[in-house]
């Protein structure tokens, strides 16, 4: 078993970080969260620039081919930075359901260029999720229809929506509550074809969750351990003291072991292994646990500063507190790995790791 | 990244499962799944004897290089033999210390001298050793060693004064390795040497200590006017702080697979026992078995991740902090599993014995080689770059 990534994947992921940094700033953010300003097509054309919108299409079709072990990269950098704009329902869930069409359908060569150059956005309607991120700039909404046999697959020009925004605590969101028909035109895919192209979609989105949760625990980390550094009582940094060192080596223990889980699961997902799902259910629980324990303790850890609107802790927290939430909530997807790990017949010699390999 | 095993990978486990059903028969049988001198059924002459076993098949030193003796195993291999070792129940090793934790410390820091007295013997099973490092007064403040060693120069010999503490399985061991003020008045980390010393003599004596368990894995070892050559300093004299930490790092290494394994053997004890007794079927235990399950999963995906990155990165100090914790609260999911016949000692049942075993040893983890509060430091200076506390000590 090898966890290492490649110098290309590493030097990818640190082109984009650094891209981040300075493209958006803190102080961007918080222009977003306060403006009510939501996204801007001029950020999303240099993300483009940068090749991330077309890190999951087919080289075939413009892409740069890469996938799940690429975005588990990827997505920590999504939340490192807290980006609000919904990318990865783009670039990395749309072109997954749009590549599971059969080769020359007419919406692969319709949108998958156009993801790849940044110039569209696609917005993602799974059963799971009550509402749609970023439905009001969507070009085009790809939406779950559950039916008897499974879930079919539509794809609703925006214009076919009518949509009811919904304000989030973490007011870089833009939710919407879509109101849409199913019908003949609309259909892409039927319920028995459709099904498993959205059971995979959920895990995909499961690891874009979790990967953004690492991030966003990182940055709460690193967000606490400067401060800690600097801010001085007794007449030294409230760093040196063991209480405060011993909130953030939970954290970032926590974290080291989040990551794995997320890499396990990614793995997972880009050989197509059976247990995925077991996987990626495990990924975004682990990582989520992580970020939950890095806003408690950062908070902490930044005292009386860290309850303000001031300083910037609290736009991570909410954050990662909101993607909680998002593609199915704790519950559910221990649901999900009750369900494969206790089932009666399987308790003996409990789940995925039971061969250890 | 690549998490699929090669097909020479699945041959060699293959391999390894082979000898083990062969080998861990006959009068070996009684070893399966033994822990070691904590257990009242420990028979060290007959550990040993299995240690000789493994060594003539060469499973021991499997990850030294071959210039010393070892087989080279990658890293993959290495893995797979320390996981179908325990899995087939083979008995807590021996020569653990001096295979794992000293050898490569003496391929990295011994003189050729050193190294081609002391491999061998632990190559073969012969020889087996322990680590002298804690005291009555320094345990987490480790640098606060007293016991002393003088260069007796006339007869070329080191003359060592003190004690040490929690020696693990000294009682069976023929070497210590010791850290010792060798240089007097020094402070703190400086004027410290390792020392390799014998046991079997009469300035030293060796008492047990007996754990909650009931058993006695770890011991006193008292010093005095004990004796070794002029010439078994591990590393130069003086600057032993630096080789002890660096053997401590192998503590990190790959055995910690085998552990691993180990706790998948206890946490499958416990379904066990939740199957039998109904326990199995109370939603909140269920839910808490699956947590102890995923947890587990992850300390192997971290392990094999540090381990692949040469255990060098950041996330190698969070490791014993997080598998001790593991465990700490798999042992309060046994007894909880267990229920009020958890109370009960006799020996009618040797499933509870053996979980009642695993919830009494389990409080000694968070203790052990570092405690938690010492472990948090570590990561928190080390990992995090935070602000050193100052240390101060007599």
């Amino acid at each position: 078993m090898d966890f290492t990534f490649t110098e290309d994947q590493i030097a990818f992921r640190d082109a984009v970080s650094r891209f981040f940094m300075t493209e958006a700033a803190p102080e961007q953010l918080r222009e977003v969260w306060e403006t009510g300003a939501g996204r801007s097509a001029a950020l999303r054309k240099k993300i483009a620039e940068q090749g991330l919108t077309a890190l999951s299409v087919p080289e075939a079709e413009g892409g740069l081919g890469m996938g799940d072990i690429d975005w588990a990269l990827m997505t920590q950098e999504l939340g490192y930075y807290a980006i609000p704009d919904s990318l990865a329902d783009t670039a990395y869930l749309a072109p997954g359901l749009l590549a599971g069409l059969p080769a020359g359908h007419a919406l692969r060569a319709q949108w998958l260029p156009r993801v790849v150059d940044g110039s569209c956005r696609i917005a993602i309607g799974h059963p799971v999720n009550p509402w749609v991120a970023d439905a009001h700039l969507a070009d085009l909404l790809l939406m779950a229809h559950p039916v008897a046999d499974g879930c079919e697959l539509h794809a609703v020009p925006r214009a076919k929506v009518e949509l009811t925004v919904l304000p989030s605590i973490d007011a870089s969101r833009r939710l919407f509550e879509v109101r849409w028909h199913p019908d003949t035109e609309t259909r892409v895919l039927d319920g028995v074809a459709g099904a498993p192209q959205w059971a995979a979609t959920l895990d995909r989105a499961a690891l874009n969750v979790g990967g953004q949760a690492i991030g966003l625990a990182q940055r709460m980390l690193d967000l606490a351990t400067d401060y800690a550094a600097q801010r001085k009582q007794f007449g030294k940094p409230i760093g040196s003291f063991q209480a405060i060192k011993h909130h953030l080596a939970d954290v970032v223990t926590e974290i080291e072991f989040a990551r794995p889980v997320l890499y396990r699961a990614a793995a997972a997902l880009a050989a197509g292994e059976p247990d995925a799902s077991v996987r990626a259910s495990h990924a975004k629980l682990a990582c989520a646990a992580a970020a939950w324990t890095a806003a408690r303790k950062a908070i902490q850890v930044h005292g009386a500063m860290g309850y303000t609107w001031e300083v910037d802790l609290q736009m991570f927290m909410k954050r990662a507190w909101v993607l909680d939430a998002a593609w199915g909530d704790r519950a559910f997807h221990r649901a999900r790995l009750g369900a494969a790990l206790l089932d009666a017949e399987t308790l003996p010699s409990i789940g995925p790791g039971t061969t250890f390999a | 990244m690549n998490l699929t095993e090669t097909p020479e990978e699945r041959t060699f486990r293959a391999e390894v499962q082979a000898w083990m059903a062969a080998h861990l028969t006959g009068e070996f049988a009684a070893l399966r799944g033994c822990h070691g001198p904590g257990e009242e059924r420990f028979d060290a002459a007959l550990a040993k004897r299995w240690e000789q076993e493994l060594a003539t098949a060469g499973w021991v030193g499997i990850g030294w290089p071959q210039a010393a003796g070892g087989a080279g195993l990658p890293l993959g291999k290495q893995i797979i033999f320390h996981e179908e070792y325990v899995r087939a129940g083979g008995p807590g090793r021996l020569g653990h210390i001096g295979e794992q934790l000293f050898a490569p410390t003496l391929i990295d820091f011994g003189t050729p001298a050193q190294q081609a007295r002391f491999l061998p013997g632990i190559r073969a099973g012969r020889e087996y050793w322990a680590q002298g490092y804690s005291e009555p007064n320094a345990g987490s403040d480790l640098a606060n060693v007293r016991t002393r060693a003088r260069l007796d120069v006339e007869r070329g010999e080191w003359v060592i004064d003190g004690q040490k503490v929690w020696t693990s399985w000294a009682q069976e061991a023929d070497w210590i390795f010791v850290l010792a003020r060798t240089e007097e008045g020094s402070q703190r980390h400086h004027g410290l040497s390792l020392l390799l010393v014998p046991l079997h003599q009469p300035g030293v004596t060796v008492r047990p200590i007996r754990q909650m368990t009931g058993g006695a894995e770890f011991n006193e070892v008292f010093f005095d006017g004990a004796r070794t050559e002029g010439s078994l300093h591990l590393g130069p004299v003086g600057e032993g702080w630096k080789v002890a930490m660096a053997l401590l790092g192998y503590e990190r290494g790959v055995s910690t697979l085998g552990q691993q394994a180990q706790f998948r053997h206890e946490l499958d004890l416990v379904i066990a026992a939740a199957r039998a007794n109904g326990a199995a079927q109370d939603p909140v235990l269920r839910q808490r078995i699956a947590d102890a399950a995923l947890r587990l999963a992850t300390l192997r995906f971290h392990a094999l991740r540090v381990l692949g990155a040469g255990g060098a990165s950041h996330a190698a100090y969070t490791a014993k902090y997080a598998w001790s914790n593991w465990r700490r609260d798999l042992g309060q999911l046994a007894a909880d599993v267990l229920g009020r016949a958890g109370d009960v000692v006799r020996a009618d049942d040797a499933a509870r014995t053996r979980l009642q075993q695993v919830w009494l040893s389990s409080r000694a983890d968070t203790i052990y080689a570092g405690t938690n509060e010492i472990q948090l430091n570590l990561i928190a200076e080390r990992a995090l770059g935070m602000p050193r506390e100052e240390r101060k000590g007599p």
